[in-house]
């Protein structure tokens, strides 16, 4: 996660927090929000919240 | 049973429900208190709760459902209200909390736990939707979260509703053990994944794809979903304008009828009027309304509850965002296709302040029903059927086309601002609970009725009086005296009826409502309205569909019902044939074009304005939008006449 306002806060209260597994599923037909799963839920974020978040470790499934 | 528990019988707990939305709070609530909920509002605000009474153990509950919230730190009007519940500046606490967690995201859910702890109140966890985090591949080993957490929990089913009598007993217990209990229980960690031990596997889910999954590869599908959602858009059209006619022709007889008995009871003079056109008029006129928004209320609190509401968000974001909106706006916006009145309180869904009142400013433009009946008799009188189809479709697009633009106008000016997060959760797929939509379909209608007929009922009565008074005495002496010169039988019955209905022109044409729209008619004659017009829709601001009765009056037609299917013939007849002053027709094809621009644009609706003013607590939002729609369908009437008129339109 980057930054330290509301928006890093709300990201935080879906469960971004450092060290959490999320999984991209899929994109809405305009390409915009994206759809994320993570801790077992469904998270859709847009590309502006999605670049706000840093992951590492990226795996590629098959 | 000791001491201090007899003594906490006499009072009430307050037990605050707690959770995110779409947690199964409101079935939970149903399930512990075996009510449907009563609504009430928080003091100072609009944001409306639920809260039942219940009783364990020789204690009363009363246990009040708090908007959702993620965390102790509010992002929207609704969560800022459940915060300042929770931990209000002056008044006191509520006595517990319930907080009830979704199992389906328990990492998630423990977090907001843990933050709720920090409140220092009493805690009683209730887990919902376990069967659900099974099927979605994440089996819940509750004993050992129970033991983790530290706290009272309680496993329940909100379709079921198993578990609901241990989770009140639990409340009960808690609400009696006040000092100490569970709060002295000492705070679960949170490792560095955010996961206590709950008995999640590491890893997370099970391989398979869930039937969730199975369905959003469908329903999402770049093709196949926006079909899915113009089905489902076009299944609420059919439902609001065809499944709700008969209906509303119900309650038209039914007005009629009331109209007939009052005509019957009282002889005719301004009490039989004041009841019939001013009274039972402007209830009538409510109340037709009502099938309306109870059907689109349930099935949006349907689609909702099913989890797609969600999916048509996150369909419809980008596309909406390119207007200055959000995806969430969607939802307000066609419920206004109905009336704008619900629509303006569903946007109580958005939770960016800018986002939300660009929605409400834009959410009358959307084409209510109350338009319907001026569009389908001036169409009806000046134009063949197929071209009527489409101005008709020409008619609802302007109103979308207009919300577009002033959408993004304000967006770029009073509410600019940066882009406000989505981050929404789309949930798992589930059965609507019949209950919780006639509960939510019937609170709608309640405050509909509240909020808007109030209004509604009061401006007509006003445009009754304006256009019923002065009396003219030497108006009904002469009338009385050719009343009294006709000849018995048939014949002189007919006349008589047209006589009455002459004299009703002709008293209206002198009445206060026709002085001012004489007055003001010079406004109107750049987009080609005449007198009669000009008065019809002065009649029309509390409520549009007072046009059509007002210019049968004014035609000296008699009574004239507003129709949605099948305009009144007399009325299409005299609006073709009516002459000025000059002979010259006073009506005409582009004239009637520019009428119903007018219409689809203008703010003529005192019970929206209330309801504006309702949810945005100021009357800045009510006044500007009343302006800015009145202005704007000015200036579209009187270009369409201009531009007509030069174009050689301007009498066929």
């Amino acid at each position: 996660m980057t930054g330290g306002d509301a928006l890093a806060h709300r990201l935080a209260a879906c469960g971004l927090w450092p060290g959490a597994r999320i999984e991209w599923i899929g994109r809405a037909p305009f390409g915009d929000p994206l759809l994320f799963r993570l801790h077992g839920y469904r998270l859709a974020l847009r590309r502006s919240e999605a670049e706000r978040v840093l992951v590492r470790g990226v795996e590629v499934s098959r | 049973m000791t001491k201090p528990a007899l003594a906490a019988t006499t009072a009430q707990r307050t037990v605050a429900l707690v959770g995110r939305a779409n947690s199964g709070k409101t079935s939970l609530l149903m399930h512990l208190t075996g009510t449907l909920q009563r609504p009430v509002n928080f003091p100072g605000t609009s944001v409306e709760c639920v809260e039942s009474v219940t009783a364990a153990r020789g204690v009363s509950l009363r246990i009040v459902d708090l908007p959702g919230i993620a965390s102790l730190q509010a992002d929207s009007r609704d969560e800022a209200v459940a915060i300042a519940f929770l931990r209000p500046p002056g008044g006191p606490a509520p006595d517990l909390v319930c907080a009830v967690l979704d199992a389906c995201k328990l990492p998630v859910e423990l977090r907001l736990l843990q933050e709720l702890r920090r409140l220092r109140l009493p805690i009683v966890v209730a887990l919902t939707k376990v069967d659900v985090a099974t099927a979605e591949g994440f089996p819940i080993d509750v004993e050992r979260l129970q033991q983790a957490v530290g706290l009272p929990l309680v496993r329940v089913n909100g379709d079921s509703g198993a578990g609901a009598d241990a989770l009140r007993e639990m409340l009960a217990l808690a609400a009696l053990d006040v000092p100490g209990g569970p709060e002295s229980a000492p705070e679960f960690a949170v490792p560095d994944g955010g996961m206590p031990a709950t008995g999640l596997p590491a890893t997370g889910r099970t391989a398979r794809r869930s039937r969730t999954d199975r369905i959003d590869a469908a329903l999402l599908h770049p093709l196949l979903g926006p079909v899915v959602l113009l089905a489902v858009l076009f299944a609420m059209f059919q439902l609001v304008f065809t499944v709700a006619e008969p209906f509303m022709g119900w309650i038209e007889a039914a007005q009629g009828w009331v109209n007939d008995a009052v005509d019957g009871l009282l002889p005719p003079g301004a009490v039989r009027s004041f009841l019939n056109d001013g009274l039972v008029n402007g209830v009538g006129s409510c109340f037709v309304f009502v099938p309306q928004i109870a059907l689109l209320i349930a099935f949006v609190t349907i689609v909702e509850a099913t989890g797609y509401m969600a999916r048509a968000v996150f369909l419809l974001d980008a596309l909406m965002r390119r207007f200055g909106l959000t995806g969430k706006s969607f939802v307000p916006l066609t419920s206004s296709f109905a009336c704008a009145i619900p629509g303006i309180v569903a946007s109580r869904i958005l939770s960016d302040e800018r986002d939300r009142l660009a929605t409400i400013a834009v959410a009358p433009l959307m084409s209510c029903s109350a338009r319907l009946p001026v569009y389908v008799v001036l169409l009806a009188a000046f134009f063949e059927a197929h071209i009527a189809g489409m101005l008709l479709l020409l008619l609802y697009l302007l109103g979308i086309v207009a919300a577009a633009v002033v959408a993004l106008v304000l967006r770029r000016t009073v509410l600019r601002g940066g882009a406000s997060a989505l981050a929404m959760e789309l949930p798992v797929y589930q059965r609507p609970r019949l209950r919780i939509v006639l509960a939510h379909t019937w609170h709608a209608v309640r405050s509909f009725l509240r909020t808007a007929g109030t209004v509604i009922v009061v401006s007509t009565v006003v445009v009754w009086a304006l256009g019923y008074f002065p009396r003219s005495p030497e108006i009904h002496a002469r009338f009385e005296a050719e009343r009294a010169a006709l000849p018995a039988g048939e014949a002189g019955e007919a006349r008589r009826a047209a006589l009455d209905a002459e004299e009703a022109g002709a008293n209206l044409e002198q009445s206060w409502l026709s002085h001012i729209g004489r007055a003001v008619q010079p406004v109107f004659a750049p987009a080609g309205f005449d007198w009669r017009m000009t008065v019809g829709i002065l009649a029309a601001f509390p409520a549009r569909e007072l046009v059509v009765p007002t210019l049968g009056t004014l035609y000296s037609l008699g009574k004239v019902e507003a129709s949605r299917d099948a305009p009144d013939q007399r009325l299409q007849d005299a609006l073709r044939s009516a002459k000025g002053p000059d002979g010259k027709p006073t009506m005409s094809g582009l004239i009637a074009l520019a009428v119903m621009a007018f219409f689809a644009l203008c703010s003529q609706c005192a019970g929206t304005l209330a309801a504006i003013r309702r949810e945005t607590h100021s009357w800045r939002w009510p006044v500007f939008t009343f302006c800015y729609m009145t202005v704007l369908a000015w200036l579209v009437a009187v270009a369409i006449y201009q531009v007509g008129t030069l174009l050689g339109y301007g009498s066929s």
